[in-house]
């Protein structure tokens, strides 16, 4: 009896809190005028994208993008993919890539943050420098790069000569072996600062009080950096490494300009691989497939990511 | 200067409501106090006055047309923040001249207003500073300017005095209520603090959980409470209130504490007792009107002195009686120490009978 | 000596480990980052020969601008292209931050103030658009700017840069506009602003550093973006500087004095832009990003 009346009573309930979502969207209708333009211009190049992205990967699709020739094929792209050995070597590359990349960027940041939180002469001119890597284009970033890593010419190869530790220059990125390393070192080398100027910011929120009650308990400076700086690190540094990871993930420039993904693959990434499938060689299904594969993976990550952030939004609306 | 009316006035937020069917009426020129414990709906009772944010159901009137759906800015109203809410790019001068601006007003009266608003403030020296500038007083004052040259309506209040020290609000509470007397400006003015509220109103509405508790002079609040939460909340250090039980002995009505001891009631006291349904009734006092002795009388009831708190113009002796704290003053002259034996006696004229159940003060009639 | 002055020097000493410590990391700091960007500009005022030596001449012996002269010269073919590249960059990036501080500003204010329904769903998903990589969206984006008819026009790169731009300008402006006090607009209200009114002689003023950050952030991603450009456009009149530069010494692959003079000139404009703000940026990231 009890149940009959629950299960009675469920929609009404269900249909006045619809009832109430519209209403009160009515009554803020003009709150929506200010994210309108926003969100209009998010639907016209994000939402119809992703959906044609996800239709075009069931299609086998003719080289001339004429799309009215493609073909339904249902899942052979994917299968296509996953059998595929370049598949799992570029897998394989990509999560080098960004795990390295995003390790080596975060710890680089984390130590010049550190060491530049103390006042001293030439501090903001140190600073500067640092960040300026970050801001110059990765196209700029790659070809001076490049011209270092030269196999006849470069920088490094003549110090390394000129140390007596070769005898001459090493091909670094024309070698299967040096060359994801040596982009990793350029990618870091772009990507540092910007976790230097994260972390920098989050120093800041570290209360001087607590830093000085742990020194006047005995702590040293390893133990108020564990145990006070630390912990207040936490948050930011949550999303610095979210974003270096979503970023490595999706770079392109560094190695399609110096490598190409080559040799041999072996620089190739998931998003080099995918532009190459589809504006090299024009195979589009294939392609798209990719792309919703990676999308899938990034929507794992993804979901780390907004917890991370509406975890700060929550601390935020309480205090 | 105009009159304001709620009628009804309810704000929900979701499920929790704010704002529980307000109904007041505040004469022209009138300072009325809003005054409860923070969340008590008093700050929100005022934004509904100010039209900044919607009302869910019930009236609002000022002068004699409803503004329920009319913008904050055609409601004719000034209003000082907590925060003081300068505009902290604009100088002293700008911050003053804002209003007025809005209103397109000529230039030169602008000025002219701007000028007489900050003579009768005492800070024609502060116009070209910026708000950072200025200590908290001063910022004060300005904000109380820029609520002036407009020449509103209704003032309203939102705890204005709550960022100030200690000091500077005593001065404040004087500049207020001199401020109000020379403009018959008719105030609606929130605050969580009783004193100011007793100090300054006319009237004052108490408020607790989104309902007006109780709406009359601050005399006549103090005099009568009508309830145990205004007893408690109005009068500093706060009315004792000591739960008791009822009973009849030999035909009359006496109270009868948890230690044992009894109380005899005057016959208006022990009409109220009869008339209520409950047996448990709780005995408000204030502390100036309970006795004190260090010896035994008849009608005196023992107790012994928990703490002792000197102030300099009178001494505070806290007792425990029937599980409750009693807060009794007496002169500086008398010395009493901890846990000494004493004797309380109840003024049977100014005591205060409540229902225990319902918490509403016992009427004889 | 007294044991005071002994307890002193050895703390003292532990300290000077970690100051040491500290300086000597920052110098490798200084040399990874600074070293790359001098053999930049050494190697971009070397004639092409004298870059090509080993062992390297480190100091030019003949320093020369002949690299700059021929890229700045509108006179010649190779600085009719790169000025017109330059142009194109600018004229693109212009336009994309204007347009991006226009749509971003009422947007963020939005999200900071206003508690309609779905206000949090909007939010979020416009930060999970931040998580998706450009390729992803690059086929039916081609498609669709096929469709548009912007396919080699610069409309094409301004719209896409605006979309890409939005989510963090927009969660950069929020953090500014969590911290000014609604009071304020309150009170504007009641001195008889509108609600626009309020926003816009109100908060809008007080906003700016926010605003500028945003602005900054557009600029430079516009300036540097390079997978759009690379594939949107192919006329080489319309090539934004980093895919004409790509196009131009996939040609010429042996100048590399005039490569580095390129990327040195392509660098300069966003690295003065930055550390000419750089305050309001650190302090957007702080307000926006890490208070949360």
């Amino acid at each position: 009896m009890t149940m009959a009346t629950g299960l009675a009573d469920a929609p009404l309930e269900v249909k006045a809190r619809r009832f109430g979502f519209l209403r009160q969207a009515w009554t803020h209708r003009s709150d929506y005028l200010y994210v309108l333009p926003a969100i209009v211009v998010m639907l016209i190049v994000i939402a119809y994208p992703i959906y044609y992205t996800v239709e075009l990967s069931f299609f086998n699709t003719p080289p001339s993008l004429q799309l009215r020739d493609k073909e339904f094929v249902g899942i052979d792209n994917y299968a296509l993919i996953l059998r595929s050995d370049v598949f799992w070597r570029v897998t394989a590359n990509t999560f080098i890539w960004t795990l390295f990349s995003t390790v080596f960027a975060f710890i680089l940041g984390l130590g010049s943050a550190l060491a530049l939180n103390h006042e001293f002469f030439g501090r903001g001119i140190l600073r500067a420098i640092l960040i300026i890597p970050w801001v110059i284009s990765a196209v700029a970033a790659s070809y001076i790069w490049k011209w270092i890593y030269h196999s006849d010419f470069g920088l490094v190869g003549a110090v390394l000569v000129g140390l007596g530790l070769a005898e001459r220059p090493p091909n670094l990125i024309d070698s299967v072996g040096t060359v994801l390393p040596s982009l990793i070192v350029v990618n870091v080398w772009r990507e540092f600062p910007f976790a230097m100027i994260m972390l920098t910011a989050g120093l800041q929120t570290v209360p001087d009080q607590l830093l000085r009650a742990a020194k006047v308990d005995g702590a040293n400076a390893w133990q108020r950096f564990w145990h006070v700086t630390f912990p207040h690190l936490q948050g930011v540094s949550t999303v610095t490494i979210l974003l270096l990871a979503v970023s490595n993930f999706n770079s392109f420039i560094i190695p399609w300009i110096m490598t190409g993904g080559g040799p041999s693959n072996a620089s190739h990434i998931w998003i080099t691989h995918i532009y190459e499938l589809a504006f090299g060689r024009q195979r589009w299904g294939i392609a798209s497939a990719y792309s919703v594969l990676l999308f899938l993976i990034l929507m794992t990550l993804g979901y780390f990511y907004v917890r991370a952030l509406s975890g700060g939004e929550k601390k935020e609306r309480v205090a | 200067m105009a009159h304001v009316v709620l009628e009804n006035l309810v704000k929900t937020y979701g499920a929790f409501t704010a704002v529980n069917n307000v109904s007041l009426k505040v004469e022209d020129g009138e300072f009325v106090a809003l005054v409860g414990p923070s969340g008590c709906g008093k700050t929100t009772t005022l934004n509904l006055v100010a039209g900044l944010i919607p009302v869910t159901s019930g009236e609002i009137a000022i002068g004699d047309h409803v503004v329920n759906d009319m913008d904050p800015k055609d409601r004719n109203i000034a209003m000082v923040f907590q925060n003081y809410a300068l505009y902290p790019q604009k100088s002293v001068y700008k911050n003053l001249a804002f209003p007025l601006q809005m209103r397109k007003l000529p230039r030169d009266e602008i000025d002219r207003k701007v000028r007489e608003a900050a003579r009768v403030l005492d800070m024609t020296h502060l116009l070209e500073r910026k708000p950072r500038e200025l200590s908290g007083g001063q910022q004060q004052r300005v904000a109380l300017g820029r609520a002036l040259v407009r020449d509103p309506a209704v003032f309203l209040m939102d705890e204005p005095l709550s960022n100030l020290d200690a000091k500077l609000r005593v001065q404040m509470r004087s500049e207020i209520k001199r401020f109000h007397q020379d403009l018959k400006a008719t105030i609606i003015y929130v605050t969580h603090d009783q004193l100011e509220a007793v100090t300054m109103a006319d009237k004052m509405a108490v408020m607790n959980g989104g309902f007006l508790q109780q709406y009359d002079s601050p005399a006549q609040v103090f005099a009568h409470p009508v309830n145990m939460f205004v007893a408690s909340f109005i009068g500093s250090p706060a009315m004792s209130l000591i739960p008791l039980e009822a009973s009849t002995v030999d035909g009359q009505t006496v109270l009868t504490g948890a230690e044992g001891w009894t109380m005899a009631l005057s016959p208006l006291n022990a009409r109220k007792v009869q008339r209520s349904t409950t047996r448990k009734i709780v005995l408000g006092a204030r502390h100036s009107t309970i006795k004190l002795a260090k010896n035994a009388s008849p009608n005196a009831i023992p107790a012994k002195a928990y703490t002792v708190e000197p102030t300099g113009d009178v001494t505070f002796v806290q007792a425990l009686l029937s599980g409750a704290v009693v807060n009794i003053s007496v002169p500086p002259n008398v010395a009493i120490a901890p846990d000494e034996q004493i004797w309380l006696e109840f003024d049977q004229e100014r005591i205060h009978l409540f229902d225990g159940a319902t918490e509403l003060a016992l009427k004889a009639d | 000596m007294s044991t005071a002055s002994i307890v002193k020097t050895r703390a003292g000493k532990r300290i000077d480990a970690w100051r040491w410590g500290g300086r000597i990391f920052l110098v490798m700091m200084l040399l990874y980052t600074a070293v790359p960007m001098a053999w930049m500009l050494l190697t971009s005022i070397k004639s092409g020969f004298a870059a090509m030596q080993l062992p390297p001449q480190w100091f030019p012996n003949e320093p020369t601008l002949a690299s700059y002269e021929k890229l700045l010269d509108p006179t010649n073919s190779v600085g009719q292209d790169f000025l017109r590249f330059f142009w194109n960059s600018l004229f693109v990036s212009t336009t994309t931050t204007m347009l991006a501080v226009a749509v971003a500003v009422p947007a963020a204010y939005a999200f900071s103030r206003f508690d309609f329904p779905g206000r949090k769903f909007l939010f979020f998903a416009v930060l999970l658009r931040n998580m998706f990589p450009a390729v992803i969206f690059l086929v039916p984006l081609f498609i669709l700017m096929r469709l548009l008819g912007l396919v080699n026009t610069h409309g094409s790169l301004i719209l896409t840069y605006l979309t890409f731009g939005l989510p963090l300008a927009i969660w950069l402006l929020k953090g500014f506009y969590d911290n000014i006090p609604y009071q304020l607009e309150q009170a504007a209200r009641i001195d008889g602003a509108t609600r626009f009114q309020a926003f816009f002689l109100i908060v809008m003023p007080l906003s700016a550093p926010g605003i500028i950050a945003t602005a900054i952030y557009s600029f430079i991603g516009a300036w540097n973006e390079y997978i759009f450009a690379y594939t949107f456009l192919n006329k080489n009149e319309q090539l934004t500087l980093p895919v004409g530069i790509q196009r131009f010494f996939s040609e010429n692959t042996t100048d590399f004095p005039g490569l580095m003079a390129a990327s040195f000139i392509m660098s300069l404009p966003v690295v003065v832009l930055f550390l000419l703000l750089q305050r309001y940026f650190v302090r957007a990231l702080t307000e926006g990003a890490v208070k949360h």
